[in-house]
């Protein structure tokens, strides 16, 4: 075992062998995880990878690559050969690089190979907060202005879209957002009381709310979620969200624009097949994920929608550092 | 009763018991060597045996982790390079004994006091877990600031010689551990719009710098010196040793396990507090702290080791990691079907009680690996400094590299190398850098939590340390180990007692 574990290990290391390639892949692929190990992203990456190298026929080596919300990672791949051995395998953060001032790169140098899934937001509260659902949340805020404690991650994440999202859709809530590395850190102190409410993806907090240790408020999506079907949705709370819904963070796989074409078929075949793989779904199905598993223009078009969205929404709501126009992202339906 | 037989399921298969073992003995060596780390080599691992069942993955990763905390104090011991952050403290004394020509010695009792560290960490987990984690859940952002300004006050302990360096030192450590984008707000800080600077320096390279590379340096200056003969007689300390050490030893082994299982603090931050309540607990060492106190081994060791326990209690009750190790475990349990959360316990005991019995068999491996070999170690530190030094700057250079795979770490390992050496050269201690680094965000982070949840009013903020009870004991803490390194208490000390007594 140590001696394969050692292999790794040098394999890590020593990744950019000369190649002389005939067919794909005539050596080790490199996957670049944006997220640390352990992480959403991580895990579903490790899951679906180990099927897709069957379908291949080759070995991708993964390795997690952290750090500025995921930009060093992209830069990384950005700064690779376009041949197809090395893949980024990311979430949907580069989408707003721009314009939070965090990067001069996002997927628009990327081809996507696979879109795989997509989270649902949903809003969730301390077991002890004084309010069971999201109107009665609305009228405590009402009641009592800067008092209610919100968890953030930081502006572009999950938390500041959905709460950008409200903000537009109910009007200014007067909350302390606190903010936390990430969303696993945020759920902790909502459930030691550190927090009174947070808007998190539905499979991070899907087991403390089958514990009963968090109550769920609203989904926030524009059909009831098979895995909560009783908790309430945001388009029936107010029926302005289907402006914004459905909405989620997603994972996908991609590589660097300018890769060749037969690559980008087989790594595309391959992930396809990998997606369909049962216990994958399950995996997701369990986690709370929405399999989506598309490719070519329709992940094209998704990205476009999202990122156009995204981007405005949170200019409206004064957090960017820059204009969506700058970058030529233009208001959803213009 | 029929799920307490769970924690014997490593035992009736001998394919678990061996990945155990194997997972052990391999961490004791990934421990060993700085930049490879417990955490990347279960991260691997998650791929590796991705297609394997549930059990023997968990076993391997179980043995790896045990393994690897111990580990971490070999090349702490023999070459003053701290394998891991959790065996920085054991440095300070270990290396020292093996200069005197102590280290089998030293590696015995470390091997010891770590094993027993790890048990009672365990027993806890076992007995004990659901209290705990509840407690480590009642935390708030201003208990981790409070955490954290107790450990800084740790510079005093850790700073032989001038106070004042070490403060330097210390708040040098905090500075390098603010550099990059904030994480929670994206702002950039110390980073001169170079994009290098973006993602913050690597606390690893900094550590394996500071402590490898600048030792290498040092040793330069007498190439040609005679190393030291080792002893290696006494390798298993007697009884009466054990005995000597056992109320220390419980003591810090508690202090491990609370901090494991604190979310967000870890087996460095245990070791070095544990090692600081030695320091202040032990009136008078057979020799000094710094200079080869067994009691300065014995504190870390145990404390590293139990907060492995510690740090899977969050993990089993909550699904709540206690550390990047368990964070990594539970993506592991995720891509094997399970769901680890509160149901976990409830749904599948097998399973808690199965990783109980995983952990209390790596720990008697490691015990085991641990005591054997040890006089080829040592002998690592008999070899001539021409190629001991060479050998250094090469693991460290490897070190720096493997922990990114990023040549721009080993740049900055070696930068603190040599400015590390310069601070040795003037006196500045180097232990209090690396509590500064450790605990710059600990500190940073949860002080903005805690005032922004307060609407950024001092008042209300201090209102809340007073009502609640945690928090209160912690202020009272610092306030008190504070007041007693200040010269104003020894002066008062010496008049309210000094005049009693004579």
């Amino acid at each position: 075992m140590s001696r394969k574990l050692m292999g790794a290990v040098v394999a890590l290391g020593l990744s950019a062998t000369v190649a002389t390639a005939q067919d794909y892949p005539a050596k080790e692929i490199q996957g670049i995880i944006q997220w640390g190990a352990g992480g959403s992203t991580d895990t579903v990456m490790r899951s679906v990878t180990p099927h897709a190298e069957d379908a291949l026929g080759g070995t991708v080596v993964m390795q997690n690559m952290t750090g500025a919300v995921g930009a060093i990672a992209l830069n990384y791949v950005v700064d690779a050969e376009a041949d197809g051995y090395t893949l980024l395998m990311g979430a949907e953060n580069p989408m707003l690089y721009k314009i939070m001032g965090l990067g001069d790169e996002d997927y628009s140098a990327f081809t996507p190979i696979n879109l795989l899934a997509r989270g649902t937001p949903l809003l969730v509260a301390n077991v002890d907060a004084p309010f069971d659902d999201y109107a009665g949340m609305l009228a405590y805020i009402a009641e009592n202005p800067g008092e209610l404690k919100m968890g953030a991650t930081g502006p572009g994440g999950l938390p500041s879209v959905i709460t950008a999202m409200m903000n537009t859709v109910e009007g200014e809530l007067d909350v302390i957002a606190v903010p936390y590395d990430g969303d696993g850190p945020a759920l902790t102190a909502l459930q030691g009381g550190a927090i009174d409410v947070m808007p998190a993806v539905l499979g991070a907090a899907i087991e403390g709310v089958r514990a009963g240790n968090m109550k769920p408020l609203l989904v926030f999506d524009t059909e009831p979620n098979a895995t909560l079907p009783d908790v309430q949705i945001a388009t029936d709370a107010n029926a302005n969200y289907a402006t914004y819904l459905p909405w989620g963070p997603f994972f996908g796989v991609f590589v660097k624009n300018g890769t060749p074409d037969d690559v980008v078929e087989a790594l595309t075949a391959a992930y396809a097949t990998a997606a369909e793989n049962e216990e994958f779904v399950s995996l997701m199905d369990g986690r709370g994920f929405t399999m989506m598993n598309i490719s070519g223009d329709e992940a094209t078009e998704f990205l476009t929608k999202w990122q156009q969205g995204t981007a405005w929404l949170l200019d409206d709501a004064g957090l960017t550092q820059a204009s969506p126009e700058e970058f030529g992202i233009a208001r959803p339906g213009e | 009763m029929e799920t307490l037989l769970a924690i014997l399921t490593v035992f009736t298969q001998p394919q678990l018991l061996m990945l155990v073992g194997v997972g052990t003995f391999a961490g004791i060596y990934i421990g060993a060597i700085p930049g490879l780390s417990v955490t990347m080599a279960v991260s691997i691992l998650i791929s590796f045996t991705f297609s394997w069942e549930v059990l023997p993955a968990i076993s391997l990763m179980v043995g790896i982790y045990m393994g690897g905390v111990y580990g971490g104090s070999r090349t702490a011991i023999l070459l003053n390079i701290p394998g891991a952050p959790s065996a920085i403290a054991t440095a300070m004394d270990g290396y020292p004994m093996a200069q005197k020509g102590a280290a089998g010695e030293a590696i015995g009792v470390t091997t010891v006091m770590s094993f027993f560290g790890g048990l009672i960490g365990i027993l806890v987990l076992a007995l004990a877990a659901p209290f705990v984690s509840e407690f480590a859940l009642t935390f708030q952002p201003r208990d981790y600031m409070l955490l954290a300004v107790l450990g800084i006050l740790l510079v005093g302990s850790l700073s032989s010689g001038s106070l004042v360096k070490g403060i330097f030192a210390g708040a040098f450590g905090i500075a390098i551990g603010a550099v990059g984008r904030d994480p929670l707000t994206f702002a950039e800080r110390f980073t001169f719009d170079f994009k290098i600077m973006e993602g913050g320096i690597s606390f690893i390279a900094v550590m394996i710098g500071m402590f490898g590379v600048s030792e290498a340096l040092q040793q330069l200056q007498n190439v040609n010196m005679k190393s030291v003969r080792q002893k290696i007689d006494r390798i298993v300390p007697s009884f009466g040793t054990i005995r000597k050490y056992l109320p220390l030893s419980l003591q810090t082994s508690s202090i491990g396990v609370i901090i494991g299982a604190l979310p967000g603090t870890g087996g460095d931050i245990a070791a070095l507090m544990a090692y600081d309540h030695a320091k202040r607990v032990t009136k008078e060492p057979d020799v000094p702290f710094g200079e080869g106190a067994m009691e300065g081994l014995v504190a870390p060791e145990t404390a590293n080791n139990a907060a492995v326990g510690g740090a899977f209690i969050p993990m089993m009750t909550l699904g709540i990691p206690g550390d990047a190790v368990t964070a990594i475990m539970i993506g592991a349990l995720f891509i094997h079907g399970l769901n680890p959360g509160p149901m976990l316990m409830i749904d599948q005991p097998d399973m808690f009680w199965f990783i109980v019995g995983a952990l209390l068999t790596a720990n008697v491996f490691m015990l085991i690996f641990g005591l054997t070999g040890i006089r080829i170690f040592t002998k690592i530190v008999e070899m001539p400094r021409s190629i001991i030094i060479p050998l250094i700057l090469l693991l460290s250079i490897v070190g720096a590299y493997a922990v990114n795979n990023s040549i721009t770490d080993v740049y900055w390992m070696l930068g603190f190398g040599v400015f590390g050496y310069f601070m040795r050269h003037y006196g500045y201690p180097l232990g209090p850098v690396i509590l500064g680094v450790i605990l710059s965000r600990l500190l940073d982070d949860n002080w903005r939590r805690a005032i922004i949840s307060e609407r950024e009013d001092l008042g209300r903020f201090f209102e809340g340390i007073v009502t609640s009870p945690l928090s209160l004991v912690l202020f009272v803490s610092v306030i008190m180990i504070f007041v007693s390194q200040t010269p104003l208490w020894t002066a008062m000390k010496n008049r309210l007692f000094g005049r009693a007594t004579t």
